[in-house]
């Protein structure tokens, strides 16, 4: 063979010639086959982090909508202008200043030279050397004339658009500009955000030929109904972390994501928010994309349909809004099917925007939003320490009837206050007199439940206060779910040395060691309504698949969750609610203001004073109520921090509501029936 | 001494080489194709397309290869003077600046001809070879007189000053394997070679320890570029401790740009794989990681390595094989010392480019412009190297039969 000829010459100078050279040919084979054989996984690898850059990109976020299809949170296109960098348009007049640019720049810094030793020689001959010559720049000076040059070719750019637009626009932040050309080149730079309509039609009508600019169309996240069950359907908050679960773990790139950060957007995210796909985008050297393959597919977000009714829950805010009593009113109405659960309505103010928070949400506003005396972003319907107050004597009328220790006809003579021992005297707005059952609860007499309050002792009104699942999470999908406060035995240890007859007082009046939130509340109402049923307190009927067709399991409506059922007999019910309808029927009645023509309205009003360093600091109000009286389907708790009274304050709030749930029904019977319109 | 083993052939043609040679030119042409096919495209007509160009060169390089076999190459090494001191004097020319061209690469390499640009460093190494063939082919006594030998000296010496003061230090690099074996073959005495190399060897090495560690005061002035280079190859840090921050930043970022074509080529090489990506689906090059100044020149090889794999670098190495052992085998069928001079010259010189060249696109070597005969995309490259394989040819077509 040829190469084995050559080794073995008998030439010794050529065969150590050719063993030379036969030897540089192997290194070079082996030096190839360690690196493109051995290593060549790991070149691999380079060669793919150098060229492909990852792109989250988020999935359309589902709707929340209320329980006839209307929309409380939907998408909206939102268009915005942004500079395409990888545009050869905008490459091209970059290209173009930067030459103009570095001419005059090497014409500025040219430099005179001596003649070189041939130069001199040369010129004896008549040669003329150029003495003068432009400077050749550094790198460094070429990358900062290029920056100087693409941001000047940038701002110009935008200027114009602004002249188009006929408002002054001006590329203001050159280092987040110089941030995005390094970093985010692939993706398009914004220059102006949120375009209103008149803007849109300026720039297509315009049909403006400014290098690399173009609109862009990404959704947002809208509120139509604005700050309407703000604290239901909650708010979102930037994010752009990859870290949610079956995504891929690191990006190169993000698309602005958002998730949610309270109610039923924080509380639902993950259906929502769906999943984000991923593209790897094909870059070259200079990171300008060349293709893009997805990698995985976007998910869409499920829209939610709420159990809320958009005018029920309007008409609960505005009555809280208006209510009498101090502003801002710090208070929370809550409207539940008595049947099912259902939450019709969950209002509570003072309330929030979630509008403010997207695009971002800006400190001042966010100052305002965490005032911990206003707490606008508090759910009080659901969060929050309040004393029952009155409205807790239906509880401890249903423990004292049905251990029998009140005879609802017996009557009570009260001294219109009632004294334990040397303590200070408890007072009464019900005032002295004679007290049957019907008549102490209608006009609300304390001595008459403090009496018997302590006749049937602290563990019944407990034990009753537990089977109706006070002082335990309500198990909606909010996060702001309190407890409340019940002294069971276990939080008398833990809370508590002892107890004493005068907590039984307190607690015989809503006061003292108790907390309850207003769903709570109305829980307990709709189940003296319903004829003892415990309901779970229902949020959502559906969540489905954007593009699903309706679910006919949703137009069979929801189905009650029942909880408990309370240990009372249908007497002791009867007795209750019939003391509840002659609360607002009867003229002596405390909750007369809640009384609607041709619905009765059956409720209890409460008034607890809220001491601060031992003085009396406001009265927190109430009325919890149901309505009609024959057929219940409604049960409404309104609450207000700072009210008057709960006859003044809560109980005219609640008749309007009523009056709007009585319309409903009459207007639109196909609602009555829980069906559930889907858009 | 010559042992005739084999029955002298009827064509003394070495057809195998010029296979060989033909298979080097395919992959030329199918390469250069593929790597300037990124570049942009439609702007220039076909015939200024790169690979349409190298095609002439090729032909015109054969064409030159065939003139160079019409006249005997004794009759031609009467000329080796001439020849020699006409590269000279080109190189002479090519520093001063109104001739010499940079092509803004900050060394002063070309002539500008008009419409194509000529580096007469290229040129230099045949006219080297020939006259220092001519020169070694005296009796051999006369290689033993130590006078000789420094005359010897001075004609390598004077090429390679010019060519590093262009400065070209791969061009120059070239001239030290070529002379040094061609005086070990061409009879000069081993101990004169002995203190040669040793010396050579010596001044390197200082040369080296000089720029990599010794203090700025006391290092040569190299141009910039060559001594990043040199820390690129050997892995030093630009950065040291006397720097600023800001310096220190400069010096950080200034070292990625450079040793960035090294370690792309490295890439590229390296991500073929065995088989590679497949001719014209190269990405190193096609999105431009490789600089496009130079993959289809100077980095032409590491297109190869990407797009054909390890199968692709062994079949162009054992092309270059053919090449270089059908040269020695002329050398040993030549009937005197100055056709076996002149094919020894001429298989050194190549294999020294091919060394260099595959060496630098997988960091055995640094980096220097040494192209790769017949691939690399360049005029003077190929002209040179297909006068030099006429040259092979022509010691092989006139030999003497005793």
């Amino acid at each position: 063979m040829l190469i084995f000829d050559q080794l073995n010459k008998a030439d010794r100078h050529l065969r150590v010639l050719s063993w030379v050279i036969a030897a540089g040919l192997l290194v070079l084979l082996i030096g190839l086959w360690w690196v493109q054989v051995v290593r060549s996984r790991s070149y691999v690898e380079d060669q793919r982090n150098q060229s492909y850059r990852t792109l989250r990109v988020p999935a359309p976020r589902g709707k929340i909508l209320d329980r006839n299809g209307v929309a409380l949170a939907e998408n909206r296109p939102s268009y915005s202008i942004g500079l395409y960098l990888e545009d050869r348009s905008w490459r091209d007049a970059v290209q173009k200043e930067y030459k103009r640019a570095e001419a005059a720049a090497r014409k500025s810094t040219s430099t005179e030279r001596q003649p070189k030793l041939m130069e001199k020689f040369l010129s004896w001959f008549g040669y003329e050397p150029a003495l003068t010559q432009p400077r050749k720049l550094t790198a460094n000076e070429k990358a900062a004339l290029g920056r100087e040059v693409r941001y000047s070719v940038t701002s110009n750019i935008v200027w114009q658009l602004g002249v188009a637009l006929r408002q002054p626009l001006v590329l203001t932040n050159e280092a987040k500009f110089r941030q995005h050309y390094d970093r985010r080149r692939a993706l398009p730079y914004t220059i102006l955000a949120n375009l209103n309509s008149y803007q849109i039609a300026r720039f297509q009508e315009q049909s403006m030929r400014l290098p690399g600019v173009d609109m862009e169309m990404q959704p947002t996240r809208i509120y139509p109904r604005g700050t309407l069950a703000a604290h239901v359907v909650g708010c979102l908050t930037h994010f752009d972390d990859s870290s949610a679960e079956g995504e891929i773990a690191s990006f190169d790139y993000h698309l602005p994501d958002y998730r949610g950060y309270d109610g039923i957007e924080a509380s639902l995210d993950a259906e929502l928010r769906g999943r984000a796909g991923a593209k790897a985008v094909l870059v070259n050297n200079l990171g300008y994309r060349q293709s893009e393959t997805i990698l995985s597919p976007i998910e869409a977000g499920k829209n939610v349909t709420l159990t809320i009714d958009a005018e029920i829950q309007r008409v609960a805010e505005r009555e809280l809004r208006a209510a009498d009593a101090h502003k801002p009113n710090r208070g929370a109405a809550v409207v539940l099917d008595v049947r099912t659960g259902e939450i019709i309505a969950m209002a509570s103010s003072p309330t929030f925007d979630p509008r403010d928070w997207v695009p971002r949400l800006s400190s001042e506003v966010w100052n305002t939003y965490t005032n911990d005396d206003v707490a606008p972003m508090r759910n009080r319907s659901v969060y929050g320490y309040y004393f029952p107050g009155s409205t807790f004597k239906t509880v401890v009328a249903l423990a004292a009837l049905e251990a029998g220790v009140i005879d609802p006809e017996k009557i009570y003579p009260s001294k219109g206050y009632y004294q334990l021992g040397n303590r200070a005297p408890i007072g009464d707005t019900a005032g002295p007199g004679e007290f049957n059952f019907k008549r102490a609860f209608k006009r609300s007499s304390n001595p008459y439940f403090i009496e018997y309050g302590l006749q049937v002792g602290k563990d019944a009104i407990v034990a009753m206060g537990e089977r109706l699942h006070f002082g335990e999470r309500t198990g909606i999908p909010l996060s702001q779910d309190s407890r409340g406060i019940l002294p069971t035995q276990d939080w008398i240890r833990k809370n508590l040395g002892g107890w004493h007859d005068g907590d039984t007082i307190n607690l015989a009046i809503g006061q003292g060691f108790l907390a309850v939130t207003p769903l709570q509340m109305a829980v307990a109402t709709a189940a003296v309504a319903n004829g003892g049923k415990v309901l779970w307190p229902q949020l959502t009927i559906s969540t489905q698949a954007q593009d699903a067709l309706i679910d006919p399991a949703t137009q069979r409506g929801v189905r009650p969750r029942i909880r408990d059922q309370l240990p009372v007999s249908s007497q002791t019910l009867k007795l209750i609610q019939a003391a509840m309808l002659a609360d607002t029927e009867d003229s002596d009645g405390t909750g007369i203001r809640a009384r609607v023509a041709d619905y009765r309205v059956c409720g209890k009003t409460g008034t607890a004073q809220v001491q601060k360093k031992g003085k009396l600091d406001h009265y927190t109000v109430w009325f919890a109520s149901y309505a009609p009286y024959e057929d219940p389907r409604y049960a409404v708790v309104v609450m207000m921090d700072y009210g008057l009274s709960g006859g003044d304050s809560c109980a005219p709030a609640a008749g309007n509501i009523y009056r709007a749930l009585k319309y409903r029904d009459e207007h639109a019977p196909s609602a009555t029936k829980n069906s559930v319109v889907s858009r | 001494m010559f042992t005739i083993a084999q029955p002298e052939r009827q064509s003394r043609v070495e057809w195998l080489q010029l296979l060989g040679l033909l298979g080097l030119m395919g992959f030329g042409v199918a390469f250069i194709y593929s790597a300037t096919l990124a570049h942009a495209v439609n702007t220039i007509p076909w015939y200024r397309e790169a690979f349409v160009r190298q095609s002439l060169w090729y032909v015109i390089g054969l064409c030159a290869g065939a003139a160079v076999c019409v006249i005997d190459y004794r009759s031609i090494c009467r000329w080796a003077l001439v020849a020699y001191w006409l590269t000279i004097v080109a190189l002479v020319l090519v520093l001063i600046p109104s001739i010499g061209t940079t092509h803004g690469w900050g060394a002063r390499r070309w002539i500008d001809l008009g419409p194509f640009q000529f580096q007469p460093s290229e040129f230099a190494k045949i006219g080297f070879i020939l006259a220092f063939a001519n020169f070694l082919s005296r009796p051999l006594e006369e290689l033993r007189n130590g006078a000789n030998f420094l005359k010897a000296l001075g004609m390598v010496a004077l090429p390679f000053l010019l060519i590093m003061a262009e400065p070209d230090l791969g061009s120059a690099i070239i001239f030290l394997p070529v002379s040094l074996v061609m005086m070990y073959v061409g009879g000069v005495p081993m101990a004169f070679l002995r203190r040669l190399l040793l010396g050579v060897g010596l001044l390197i090495v200082l040369f080296l320890v000089d720029v990599l560690y010794a203090p700025p005061q006391w290092q040569i002035k190299l141009h910039d570029y060559q001594k990043r280079r040199l820390l690129v190859y050997f892995g030093r840090d630009y950065a040291n401790e006397k720097m600023t921050p800001a310096q220190r930043q400069a010096a950080q970022h200034q070292q990625r740009n450079d040793s960035y074509n090294v370690e792309q080529a490295l890439i590229s090489v390296g991500s073929g794989g065995m088989l590679g990506k497949g001719w014209k689906r190269g990405t190193q090059n096609a999105l431009g990681f490789l600089p496009r100044a130079v993959a289809h020149n100077d980095f032409i090889f590491s297109v190869i390595a990407e797009e054909k794999g390890f199968a692709g670098s062994v079949i162009v190495i054992a092309l270059y094989s053919v090449v270089l052992f059908t040269g020695i085998r002329i050398a040993g069928q030549a009937r005197d010392r100055l056709g076996k001079l002149l094919a020894v010259g001429v298989v050194t010189m190549l294999a020294s480019h091919v060394f260099i060249n595959i060496g630098m696109n997988i960091r055995l070597m640094p980096v220097t412009g040494v192209p790769l005969p017949l691939l690399s995309y360049g005029g003077s490259s190929v002209l040179c190297s297909l006068i030099a394989i006429g040259i092979l040819q022509n010691v092989n077509l006139y030999r003497r039969s005793y």
